[in-house]
């Protein structure tokens, strides 16, 4: 029995020293001081947008899993709540698109990356996000399809390695909403499409 | 009856002193040489009930000034006989979002008076009363290092020998903008450095040289005083 025990402790020892978890439950995106545009827009998010999970072995040392959970979502619907006076998200793939709405949103993650200080040689964290952010008008043709490429960086503090993690990932996805009020301030692609509706 | 009592204590007792004895050797700290410059361009002074917000430069250029230095020098600042009332770094930053962001955040007063243009800008810094952005630049780096030092246990017991120092080395720059006047009012440089020493003789004892932590103070000291005017 004492041997069990002793087993079951070292192999958790093993399984969880060689690897690290962290999780973005509920970043901190408060809501964006913008001017609102008067236009009626649908976000349709991708299947992975729930429970995006990011994984990533440093080379010789352990392996680090950021789960982002629904936080990309909370992201994104901030963002255009913010922006736009109506929005609506379409959780069923069934529901009519583009020609109920002024404009139909569709973010996505292109690719995720970190460095841990262990790679960076410094005492920091970095975290990019690479979104994609396609909108279409009420017809469904493609007017904007943006990367955005989102970077977020922390200084180590003491013992917190895994909130120094996800710190730098919230402050990347705080980059992201910067980025996409910034695009959206400065195109006349979505005026013009209204325009001829 | 009473011999009995005094040499059940005395090992306490001894302990009790070497635990002391540690712990003011722990204390101890390297000497620091400092240098505080301010360079003023206006006039500055607060009103009553006035306020000023810390910020770090934006990391996209290059900064990289340590979390913990800017709430040493906030709390700093808002404490004492002169306090100054700080706004939290967070809580400015989400008042005004996205406009404070590293990629966002003004990089001179000219932005900064563009970024006022915006009503909705202009009635936070209105409503929390904020007269100053001080904006701090600069880090604490260690380098240099010499000695050797090794450890090793048995199963009488352990210990190091050895000596090992190193360079710390705090600069850091703070700005202050006037957001009443959209106007650069000059700022402050902090250059402190010293050597950290760690001997050990079974015991290590570290004589650090906290140059960050007085840096913060000195820092902080010179911006209460630049700020009053």
């Amino acid at each position: 029995m004492n041997t069990k025990y002793i087993l079951t402790i070292f192999s958790l020892v093993i399984i969880f020293g060689c690897s690290s978890q962290v999780k973005i439950d509920n970043p901190n995106i408060p809501k964006l001081l913008v001017n609102q545009m008067p236009y009626d827009v649908a976000i349709k998010y991708p299947e992975n947008f729930n429970n995006f999970l990011h994984e990533e072995k440093v080379i010789g040392k352990k392996t680090w899993q950021v789960d982002f959970s629904h936080s990309n979502k909370l992201l994104f619907n901030k963002i255009f709540q913010s922006y736009f006076k109506k929005v609506t998200v379409i959780e069923s793939s069934e529901e009519r698109l583009y020609d109920n709405f002024n404009f139909t949103i569709q973010p996505s993650i292109d690719a995720t990356e970190f460095s841990v200080p262990e790679q960076s040689q410094d005492e920091t964290f970095s975290v990019w996000i690479r979104y994609r952010v396609k909108i279409f008008d009420h017809n469904g043709v493609e007017i904007i399809n943006w990367p955005i490429s989102a970077y977020g960086k922390t200084s180590t503090t003491t013992f917190s390695d895994n909130n120094d993690l996800a710190n730098a990932a919230i402050l990347a996805m705080r980059d992201a909403a910067a980025l996409i009020i910034l695009q959206l301030e400065k195109t006349n692609k979505l005026a013009l499409s209204a325009k001829q509706t | 009856m009473k011999i009995i009592y005094t040499n059940q204590n005395k090992p306490i007792y001894q302990y009790k002193v070497v635990i002391l004895l540690l712990l003011m050797l722990m204390s101890l700290s390297a000497c620091v040489t400092a240098r505080i410059e301010d360079n003023r361009v206006g006039n500055t002074g607060i009103n009553d009930g006035e306020g000023i917000v810390i910020l770090a430069k934006s990391y996209h250029l290059g900064n990289d000034t340590e979390t913990d230095f800017i709430k040493c020098v906030s709390s700093t600042i808002s404490k004492g006989s002169t306090a100054i009332r700080v706004l939290p770094t967070n809580t400015f930053k989400d008042l005004l979002f996205p406009w404070f962001e590293p990629r966002t955040a003004p990089a001179d007063t000219k932005s900064l008076a563009n970024l006022l243009i915006r009503s909705q800008v202009r009635d936070v810094f209105q409503s929390q009363n904020l007269r100053y952005i001080v904006w701090l630049d600069g880090n604490t780096d260690s380098s240099g290092g010499g000695g050797s030092m090794s450890c090793a246990i048995g199963p009488s017991g352990g210990g190091c020998f050895g000596f090992a120092w190193w360079q710390n080395d705090s600069k850091y720059e703070a700005t202050v903008w006037d957001v009443q006047d959209t106007k650069n009012e000059g700022n402050i440089s902090a250059e402190y450095s010293g050597t950290s020493f760690m001997p050990a003789i079974v015991v290590p004892i570290p004589l650090f040289a906290r140059t960050q932590a007085k840096a913060c103070k000195g820092l902080a000291n010179q911006l209460k005083i630049f700020i009053a005017g």
